[in-house]
């Protein structure tokens, strides 16, 4: 789809540290902006991590204050006139109040505008009101959209600047973006829009997950070889659209359960992209598990707290895949 | 810097007659064509969008991309269709085209305009109240690029009535965008209701004002005032937005479609056509 690159890019972090996503789109939007000078910056009020940029090239910066509207309309102005805007915001938001314009002012003339955002899942503790869980659902139902959930900050500047070349409109989600664990040792994996990663080699079962789940999935491996002798696999599907269908049907053959996991409601994410392409394919698991956020408002707390709570946290992922693999015993 | 793309020259007896071709052309393509045509607000608009193609704009039918070209933003997308005919009579488009594939399948001219099947228009809108934010990204473009063109939309003011338009309106103030000139089709009618009976958008000048705009405030059938008016626009290098509020007639030139909300949109029957083609012409003579 786009040119790859490597995790060796970014050498000053090490893997398993605590590293902001917002400082890596930060730094790497200064450096996109260096070498392209058609790539502008927009938020609507939360350009705070948008800084390095702002300072750097004024001219292409523009901050709308609270009008996520017009902050994607002027977007696609923008993109008409062939530039290439990134639009920086809380996702609930630009997802939600803006989509018409998404929608319309961008992937119906299928215009190259980036949307990167914060607060996809529960997270942040700022209530009901401020938690992406529906955008991905939404996202992917857009014709022309590209959409992403990462949780490792590095990647995020590596499909930052694959994204320099797409033609069409992409979708960036992250959770807080604050402190990340970086899951990948730099230069282990291959970042490629479109393709899933696998993270953890496995037979027993594949644990699919994107964002900060694919850091549970890696813990629930764990717990699952160590106390359980479970050989999970875990693939990080951080891009939801296009789905990578080939990656899901090598899993379904090579280790035939599934446990899906992520931070977004269970129907309407990556569970349901992933029994579309099952379906589509006629491809028979002999287990299936998705966890995720039920059909309710959550409440306040801390992500681990929520995501225990409703039924998606780490115990409910190691349990979860037991599940599946001893229901395929019998 | 010299433009290298000239406006056209047109007195305004020519413009009204011009004006006058497009109307004839709507309503022949309404009577051809077997549906629904949005010919009441076509008719309110067909002045000013007269006075931007064949005075006020520097745009070339022979080149589309130029960027030296002014910008037109269609917001109020459901006047497509006489956008395209205005666009066909300054050279952009074949106008027995239009009328033998309007809404057809397959076809580029449709009830909204699209970029993507017409890459003749600016961009692509038909949601009401989307065009201001666009118009106001271009102009933005064109500011922070020292460019010397003008971004124009036109917009229904029953549109003005979403909040991304004011949002707009906030954004193109707050970056001093003297190159957008917004122009409002003030046809007081929305699609089921005139206009101050259930939205009362009034004082309405004011409210742009409020918003930091320069208001010119015109009646949006009398050429001679709209040329009047267009000329003076603040240069496009000065720091205030200007709206155009055009005072207009849903459905003008159509005596028994004007302030008719029958007439919001419409298809024409033989006799129809006869009627509506008699009353335009009765009113030009009347002029």
């Amino acid at each position: 789809m786009t040119s790859t690159a490597s995790t060796a890019e970014v050498t000053s972090f090490t893997f398993g540290e605590m590293l902001s996503s917002r400082t890596v789109i930060g730094q790497t939007l200064k450096e996109l902006g260096e070498a392209n000078d058609n790539l502008w910056v927009l938020t609507p009020d939360i350009g705070a991590t948008l800084v390095e940029f702002r300072d750097a090239f004024p001219d292409r910066f523009v901050d709308v204050g609270l009008s996520e509207q017009a902050c994607v309309g002027l977007a696609a102005g923008l993109a008409y006139e062939g530039n290439i805007p990134v639009v920086s915001g809380m996702l609930p938001f630009l997802s939600m109040r803006a989509l018409e314009q998404v929608r319309s002012d961008i992937c119906y003339p299928n215009l190259p505008v980036k949307i990167v955002g914060t607060h996809g899942g529960l997270v942040g503790n700022g209530g009901s009101t401020h938690y992406a869980v529906e955008d991905l659902g939404l996202m992917t139902s857009l014709v022309n959209m590209t959409v992403t959930s990462i949780g490792d900050p590095l990647m995020v500047g590596e499909v930052l600047r694959q994204s320099m070349s797409m033609t069409g409109p992409l979708y960036i989600r992250l959770a807080v973006g604050k402190k990340d664990k970086v899951v990948y040792e730099p230069g282990s994996v291959t970042v490629e829009i479109g393709k899933g990663i696998t993270a953890r080699e496995g037979t027993d079962l594949t644990l699919f997950a994107h964002g900060e789940t694919v850091s549970q999935a890696l813990e629930a491996a764990e717990i699952l070889a160590a106390e359980h002798g479970t050989d999970a696999r875990v693939v990080d599907m951080f891009t939801l659209k296009p789905i990578d269908a080939d990656l899901i049907q090598r899993c379904a053959e090579e280790t035939g359960r599934f446990v899906v996991v992520e931070d977004h409601l269970a129907y309407g994410g990556l569970a349901s992209q992933i029994s579309d392409v099952l379906v589509d394919r006629g491809i028979r698991l002999e287990g299936f598990q998705r966890l995720g956020i039920p059909q309710v408002f959550a409440g306040f707390g801390e992500d681990t707290e929520l995501r225990d709570k409703h039924g998606y946290g780490l115990q409910a992922t190691v349990d979860a895949a037991r599940d599946v693999v001893r229901g395929a015993a019998g | 810097m010299t433009s290298t793309i000239v406006r056209p020259e047109a007195s305004v007896s020519e413009l009204e007659d011009l004006s006058y071709e497009l109307r004839e052309k709507l309503l022949l393509l309404c009577g051809e064509y077997n549906g629904s045509v949005h010919i009441g607000g076509d008719l309110s608009c067909a002045d000013i969008l007269t006075l931007l193609y064949q005075y006020g704009m520097r745009v070339d039918p022979q080149d589309l991309r130029n960027p030296e070209r002014d910008r037109f933003v269609l917001s109020k997308g459901h006047a497509a269709v006489c956008m395209y005919i205005t666009m066909a009579i300054r050279g952009f488009f074949d106008y027995r085209e239009i009328v033998d594939t309007y809404g057809q399948l397959d076809s580029a001219y449709g009830m909204h305009p699209c970029k993507v099947q017409l890459p003749g228009v600016e961009v692509s809108t038909g949601s009401l109240g989307h065009g201001l934010p666009l118009a106001t990204g271009m102009a933005l473009h064109a500011r922070r690029n020292g460019m010397s063109h003008r971004v124009f939309t036109l917009m229904g003011d029953g549109e003005t009535g979403e909040g991304s338009v004011w949002e707009a309106a906030l954004a193109a103030n707050s970056n001093n965008l003297g190159n957008l000139v917004a122009f409002i089709d003030r046809n007081r009618q929305l699609m089921t209701s005139f206009a101050e009976e259930r939205v009362k958008l009034e004082p309405y000048p004011d409210k742009w004002r409020a918003f930091g705009w320069n208001v010119i405030e015109v009646d949006g059938h009398d050429m001679g005032a709209l040329v009047t008016a267009f000329d003076s626009l603040p240069e496009p290098d000065s720091d205030t937005p200007t709206v155009i509020i055009c005072d207009t007639v849903k459905g003008k030139g159509v005596d028994f479609m004007e302030a008719n909300l029958a007439w919001h949109a419409g298809s024409l029957n033989e006799t129809d056509l006869k009627r509506a083609l008699a009353s335009l012409a009765h009113g030009r003579k009347a002029a």
